[in-house]
Parts: C-alpha cells; sequence; structure tokens
C-alpha cells in the first residue's frame, strides 16, 4: 500500500499544522511509514501553503516528499485548488472547502464538498479550527489512521487551551 | 525505542543527545538554526552546555577545546560558516580531536538562496581544509538516517579521533518523517579510548600498537599537549620530514583503511542491474523512485545510494557496480562527486547527470536526463 | 649532581632551551607566570592539574611549550574560544591563555571583545613587543605610528590600539598593565589576576631587540630593555585615561580595573540552575 496526501490552502488557514497533525499520527501511531514536506511563502498570511505526504506500508515504499498523484487531497482554497489539482490523480478522493471554493474542475474524482470554515465558525465557534474540522472528515473518509491517534497527537501538541476546541472541531464529522 | 515524527534537523539533534552529546558550540544560519534551538531547549536537561558564540571560527575552536575537556562537542552550520570553520578543522585534524559538525548545505555559491537547497559543497566538506587529508563524511537522505548517521558520526569521531562531517541538505533538514527514537541503552555507543600508561608516561600521539592513539583530557593530570604544529608522540614541534612522513601517513591511514568499516549505503534492485543511478542525500530519494519507473518501462535500472561519501571505498563501490553497464551519477550541483566515481570505475561507463535544483529534482526529471543517454 | 632550578617541576625542562631569541623578553614574562602560579599553588588555592594554558600563534604563543601543564598550541587569534570551552565543560579548570599583540588584539579581536563582553573566566595575558616578531617585523595594531615596519616602509600611518581601555570599557574584572622591565611588580600582578574570576587581562610589554630592535635602531637587547624602562612608570591604582598608550610619552604601568562581577561562570549557571534546579551544570 502507498498512498500520496496532497493538502493545501493559503497561509493562515493552519495548512502545515494539519499535516502535521495527520503525519504525526500515521508516524507514532500506526505502522505505517510516512515522508513529507512542507511549502510555505514567506508571509504568514495569504501565500501558498501545501503539506505532501508519502505514506506506506513498507518502509522502501514510502520513498519521497512529494505527491507525483495524490490518491488523497484537501484543498482549503480555490486559488491553491487551481495551482495544484494537476497533482490529483484521477480517481482520487478529494476534500473541498465550499466555503472558499466555488469552481469546481470537471475531474474524475471522489469529492467531498462541505464548508469547513463555516462549519467551524458556527457550530464550532472559531474559523480558525476549519482545519480541523477538514481533517476529521478526511479521517472519517479515508481511515488513513485512526481518530484516537489524531486526537492524542491533538493532545499533546496543541497547546492547553485549545485542546477542547480542536477536539470539537476534529469530531465534528466523525459523529454524524 | 518509540517513534516520532521529526525534520531531518531536529532527528541530528536528538541522535546528538542519545550519542552523548555534552557541548554544543554554534552561530546561528539557515538552515540550521533549529539543531541550535532545539539543542539549546533540551540539553541542558542532559547535563550538556550549549553556547553561542561571536561567529563560527569561534564556534568550532570551542568545540575542539570541548572535546579536550573530555566532552563529546558538535556544532552545526551551512556553507558560509562551513568556509570560516576550515582552519580550525585542520586544527582538528592534526590533533586528532573528536568532534562531529552537521553541514546543511544551501544554495551557493555566497549568500545564494539561504533558504533553498544544493549539493554544491559535496568536495568541500573533506576537501575543503588545508593540509591535505580526509575527513569522513555521512550523508543522509531522510530523517531516520539523519538520525542513525548522527549516532554512526559520533561513533567514527570516538574510535578514530577525527573530526567527522555530517553531511545534510537542506531538503533533508526540512523533510518530515518517521523516526525510530532509540533509548541510550539501546544504542552502541562508542566511547574514545583512554591511556592506561602512569600519568608521567602518556604520550598524546603515540598510537601504541594501532594507528589511533589513546586521548587523555585536560584537567586529568596527564599534561596534555594538544599541538598544531608537526609532533612526534610527545607532542613536541618535529620540522623533520621523517617526522611529518611518519604522522602523514599515520593521519591518513587511520582514516583510509578504515573506509571499508565506514562504508554505508542502500540499493534497489541492485542484483538484476543494467543502469545504475548512483546518488547521496536528497537527491537520492528521486533516483530511487527514477529507478523504480525506469523499471517499470523494461529498463533493467538500479539505484545505490551512497550515505558514506568520504573516505571512498574503492573496492567497495566497484564491486557492487561490477555487473552494471552504465552508471549515472545524480547529484544536485555541477557533477562534482561524478569526478570521484569516474576515477574508480575507470573501465565503466559513467556518465554525470548534474541538476540544479533549489528544491530536491523530481523523478520525472532524473528520468528524462537518463533518457536521452540510453 | 643535575642542575635544577626551582621552577623544573613546572617546565617540560627537556625542551630548554626555548626557541626564543637571545634577548627576548618572553623568557622574564614566563619566569614571572610560572613564579606566581607556584604561589598560587603552594597556597593551595591551584591545583597543578587544574591550570592549562592555550596559546594561538606566534612568540608568545609558544609559552605554551614548555609550561608542564595541560597545553594547547592553537591556531592564530583562536585561544579564546578553546579555552572558554574547557572552562564550562570544567569549571575547576585554572584558564591561562598567553598570547602576542597580534594574537590576541589583531586576529583574535574579536574573540577578545566578546570573552570580555561576557566576564569570561579566564586570564588573558597579552604580551606586547608592538610587532610581528615570529614573522619577522610587520605591522602590529600596537605598533607605535610613523614607525617603519616591514609592511609600512614609509611609516605606520594608523593609530595604536589600546587594549587596556577596550578591555576596561567592556567590562572585565582586572586590568593590568606591566613590563618585562619591572618582573616582581609583573609577577604580583599575575599574582593578583590568578585569583580573579571573571576576566582578568594583563597587557605585559616586552622586548622584541631582534626585529623591534632592529626597526627602532636598539638591537642590543640590553639598550632596548634600558629604553622601555626608561619609558615606563609605575603607578598606584591609575586612573584608566592614564593608560594611554605613546611611545613617545611613556606608559603607565599598574592595575587600571580591579573589581569582582559575576563572571560568566556564575551567570551561566544561575541561568541553568533555576531552570533545573542546579542538578544540571
Amino acid at each position: 500500500m502507498r498512498v500520496e496526501v496532497l493538502i493545501a490552502g493559503r497561509g493562515g488557514q493552519g495548512i502545515l499544522l494539519l499535516g502535521h497533525i495527520l503525519g504525526a499520527a500515521i508516524a507514532k501511531y500506526t505502522d505505517l511509514h510516512v515522508l513529507g514536506s512542507e511549502i510555505y511563502a514567506a508571509e504568514t498570511r495569504g501565500g501558498d501553503s501545501r503539506v505532501d505526504l508519502v505514506v506506506a506500508d513498507r518502509e522502501e515504499e514510502a520513498d519521497f516528499i512529494k505527491v507525483a498523484k495524490a490518491d488523497i487531497a484537501l484543498f482549503m482554497h480555490q486559488l491553491q485548488l487551481d495551482a495544484y489539482r494537476d497533482l490529483v490523480r484521477d480517481g482520487a478522493t478529494v476534500f473541498l472547502d465550499k466555503s472558499n471554493i466555488t469552481n469546481i474542475p470537471q475531474r474524475n474524482w471522489r469529492i467531498y464538498l462541505e464548508p469547513y470554515t463555516d462549519i467551524a465558525e458556527r457550530e464550532i465557534g472559531s474559523s480558525r479550527v476549519a482545519n480541523i474540522v477538514a481533517l476529521g472528515h478526511l479521517v472519517k473518509i479515508t481511515s488513513i489512521v485512526t481518530p484516537e491517534a489524531i486526537e492524542k497527537v491533538i493532545e499533546e501538541i496543541v497547546s492547553r487551551e485549545w485542546i477542547d476546541l480542536n477536539i470539537k472541531a476534529f469530531r465534528y464529522f466523525l459523529v454524524r | 525505542m518509540r517513534y516520532e515524527y521529526l525534520t531531518g534537523n531536529i532527528a541530528i539533534a536528538e541522535a546528538s543527545i542519545v550519542s552523548g552529546l555534552k557541548f554544543y558550540a554554534g552561530y546561528p544560519i539557515t538552515p540550521t538554526s533549529d539543531i541550535f534551538e532545539h539543542l539549546a531547549r533540551e540539553l541542558p536537561k542532559y547535563g550538556g552546555h550549549v553556547i553561542q558564540f561571536e561567529d563560527e571560527i569561534a564556534s568550532i575552536n570551542a568545540v575542539v577545546g570541548a572535546s579536550w575537556a573530555c566532552a563529546k562537542a558538535m556544532t552545526a552550520t551551512s556553507g558560509p560558516g562551513f568556509s570560516l570553520m576550515l582552519e580550525a578543522l585542520s586544527l582538528a585534524v592534526i590533533t586528532e580531536t573528536p568532534l562531529v559538525v552537521a553541514y546543511v548545505m544551501r544554495t551557493g555559491p555566497s549568500t545564494g538562496v539561504p533558504t533553498r537547497s544544493g549539493q554544491y559543497d559535496v568536495l568541500q566538506s573533506t576537501y575543503g581544509f588545508h593540509g591535505g587529508l580526509v575527513i569522513p563524511v555521512l550523508a543522509p537522505s531522510t530523517p531516520q538516517e539523519a538520525y542513525d548517521l548522527t549516532v554512526k558520526a559520533f561513533n567514527i569521531s570516538e574510535k578514530l579521533r577525527t573530526p567527522v562531517v555530517l553531511l545534510s541538505d537542506a531538503v533533508v533538514a526540512h523533510t518530515y518523517g518517521k523516526v525510530a527514537i532509540r533509548e541510550r541503552s539501546e544504542v552502541e555507543i562508542v566511547d574514545r579510548s583512554k591511556p592506561s600508561t602512569p600519568l608521567s608516561e602518556y604520550r598524546p600521539y603515540d598510537p601504541v600498537d594501532g594507528l589511533v592513539p589513546p586521548m587523555a583530557c585536560f584537567g586529568e593530570g596527564y599534561s596534555v599537549l594538544v599541538e598544531s604544529l608537526t609532533h612526534d608522540e610527545r607532542g613536541y614541534y618535529a620540522p623533520r620530514s621523517d617526522a611529518q612522513r611518519k604522522l602523514m601517513w599515520r593521519l591518513y591511514r587511520k582514516i583510509t583503511e578504515s573506509s571499508g568499516k565506514l562504508f554505508d549505503y542502500s540499493s534497489l534492485y541492485l542484483d538484476d542491474c543494467d543502469v545504475a543511478l548512483v546518488s547521496y542525500g536528497s537527491t537520492a530519494l528521486s533516483t530511487q523512485v527514477a529507478a523504480k519507473t525506469l523499471r517499470e518501462r523494461g529498463v533493467r535500472a538500479c539505484s545505490l545510494k551512497l550515505k558514506t561519501l568520504f573516505p571512498i571505498y574503492e573496492e567497495g563501490i566497484s564491486k557492487l557496480l561490477k555487473n552494471v553497464e552504465k552508471v549515472f551519477v545524480v547529484e544536485n550541483n555541477v557533477g562534482l562527486y561524478y569526478r570521484e566515481l569516474r576515477g574508480i570505475l575507470k573501465d565503466r561507463d559513467v556518465v554525470s547527470v548534474p541538476l540544479i535544483d533549489l528544491d530536491v529534482p523530481l523523478p520525472q526529471e532524473v528520468v528524462g536526463v537518463v533518457d536521452k543517454w540510453l | 649532581m643535575a642542575v635544577t632550578h626551582p621552577l623544573d617541576p613546572y617546565l617540560r625542562v627537556d625542551r630548554i632551551p626555548t626557541m626564543w631569541c637571545p634577548g627576548c623578553g618572553l623568557g622574564i614574562a614566563l619566569g614571572a607566570i610560572l613564579r606566581a602560579i607556584d604561589r598560587r599553588i603552594e597556597e593551595g588555592l591551584l591545583k597543578k592539574e587544574n591550570i592549562a594554558f592555550v596559546g594561538g600563534i606566534g612568540c608568545t604563543a609558544r609559552m605554551t611549550l614548555y609550561p608542564y601543564f595541560d597545553s594547547a598550541h592553537v591556531i592564530h587569534g583562536r585561544a579564546i574560544p578553546f579555552a572558554i570551552a574547557v572552562k564550562v565543560v570544567k569549571p575547576e579548570m585554572k584558564m591561562v591563555i598567553v598570547g602576542g599583540d597580534g594574537d590576541i588584539a589583531a586576529i583574535g579581536g574579536n574573540h577578545l571583545l566578546h570573552a570580555l563582553k561576557r566576564n569570561a573566566d579566564l586570564l588573558v595575558i597579552m604580551v606586547n613587543n608592538m610587532t610581528y616578531g615570529m614573522t619577522g617585523g610587520q605591522l602590529a595594531p600596537t605598533t607605535p605610528r610613523g614607525l617603519y615596519t616591514t609592511t609600512t616602509p614609509y611609516g605606520n600611518p594608523e593609530r595604536e590600539l589600546n587594549v587596556i581601555k577596550l578591555a576596561a570599557a567592556l567590562g572585565a574584572n582586572y586590568v593590568a598593565r606591566s613590563s618585562i622591565t619591572h618582573p616582581q611588580l609583573l609577577e604580583r600582578t599575575i599574582y593578583k589576576a590568578l585569583a580573579k574570576r571573571g576576566l582578568a587581562f594583563v597587557e605585559v610589554l616586552s622586548t622584541c631587540p631582534e626585529i623591534f630592535g632592529r626597526h627602532i635602531g636598539l638591537r642590543n637587547p640590553v639598550d632596548l630593555y634600558m629604553e622601555l624602562k626608561k619609558k615606563v612608570t609605575v603607578k598606584t591604582n591609575p586612573s584608566i585615561e592614564e593608560s594611554d598608550y605613546d611611545w613617545g610619552r611613556g606608559f603607565v604601568i599598574g592595575e587600571f580595573v580591579d573589581r569582582d562581577e559575576p563572571g560568566f561562570l556564575d551567570t551561566y549557571r544561575e541561568y541553568i540552575s533555576k531552570s533545573f534546579g542546579g542538578g544540571a551544570v
């Protein structure tokens, strides 16, 4: 098994944190192997943010740090969807933040279109956890890692006062 | 043992702690500062010292001093800083001082693109200092390798009383990966051998019955002499051809004759291969994938990733590639290590694949160049 | 019976005679340093195995070749960072740095500056012969203005570096100037400096008849020695303004600074132990 995961959005959307939580959960709490890389523009908000993960059950299959043809993709913004859509293979499972994406390309993808940012703002209480709402959806649909593993990592790396909010955001799709 | 999700840089920092690092001196430089910052936070918890010096020159000289005070010592830097350290590396070579320099290459020459990658300094890492000897150089391509090779670098430095360069690059520095973190008891740790002679009879550069002298350090009563001049076994200045010959050949032999023991590599499909892609560091990630891609297309390709770059284990590399028709040396520079391998593989068709990319070269780029030659 | 010298236990006697030229002031300086160390060892303040000499490159740095202690003869200008590291790892060590004016104040100037700023726990002895002796008489940062050197054949156009003022301004605990023309005073100065925490800086005016003497027409060692002696005025507690460096008007020697601020090790350990309950360092 070898899976390429692409996560992209604008700076300030918590893309790197999302990618780190997912990568750490896989590395620490599964038997899978993972290599990953981050790209971020110099400006904290607004530029490209992108995380690539290559996940495999055999170490020698987790062999590169950038996706060539993503099997799983999550786009949090229209700009990055437009920029990176050719890195997603046919038949891929693709998650799109409906709050920031209106123009969806005609591709042979399994698309999950949900307003992660609006959900985070209205249902969870802060648009800042839109990334974690989306992560919950991705984990529920793909089962690439268990929800428990993600929650352990959230508790390890998110500062104490924000843990509950993040857990709540993460569980939004999982409990539905 | 536990698993963590670490970058190559943090893997180096963690591995240095488990290796017994007790002294880190450094000067901030991209892309190594997170090694420094991680150790500044963590090393004091293990009784170690982390000090920021006024420049890289002071840092490396402090590392030499700390090693003579019995502390395992390290610094980390990139091209501009390593250039400043070269004089003291020469001092470490002639005084046989164990130390590790984590050298994270970035785009050069000069200030270049400080945040981005390249492998332009592969020859400088061992040939850069004056004096015409060889420093062992290890090159990781993943965070796990960064961890494992850091431990190995410390062990080599202690065993052979030599500086060792851990040659990483900006891609590996920022690559995340699953890393098996070991406890001290789970790792083989080598410590320098100590003298067994009475205090007054100790000769700091007398290898006794091997090539590596036992090492006493400051404050133990041995009246140690750290001598940058050409010296005899006592450490006394010896400006004579016979003394120079004796010292040079011992320093040369203790490294080169260990090349087989120091050699480390990994390969794919090497047993069934016509076309070998040889690489190291982050570029080796690309060549591994490129070899797979070529095989899918029916080319009998393989990849050889060198983790030990110097000293070059000539017989070993030659033997590994003995049944290969064509060798492509893929690297992110103008084709530097190719020159080293060309001399070893004289009877083989060796082709340089010099790529200049600020990031990790993509496998299709490697395939594209190799295609032209097939 | 073999002839012995009272300082023989502190010397690698098999390396004597030294490499220094006849008439060089360095022998007087080394004698004074070793006598001062001997007194501190006799008193019980220092242990022989805890004293280390570190020098860079130059005639003065070669002083590290002769004392029978832990010694490091390292590279030009870099004795200070080497010594700081030893001291941090082994705080029981007394680090004695010996270097010429070029080694300490020119190529090593940046390390000196930052060691002073840290008040690093070192005794820095800068023997100042006002020229580059080992390499044949080139310009030093301390060469008097106007003087001929091999690299300023039309006269030195630069002002002299007064390292005493530098050391005082950057906060060394102890700053003194002495001279090989006053060996007993020099010994007392080193003796006192050996007991200081923080950075103790001692400039030792010295004679290089072979090179500097030739430049100024005083090649006879006695003549140069007498000339320097004439130029030196001993003062008790002189002010820092009196440290002016002027070959024409002469030099005041004495203690310009003597204070007891926390040294680098004190503050370093304070911050670490604040965080780790004192157990880590």
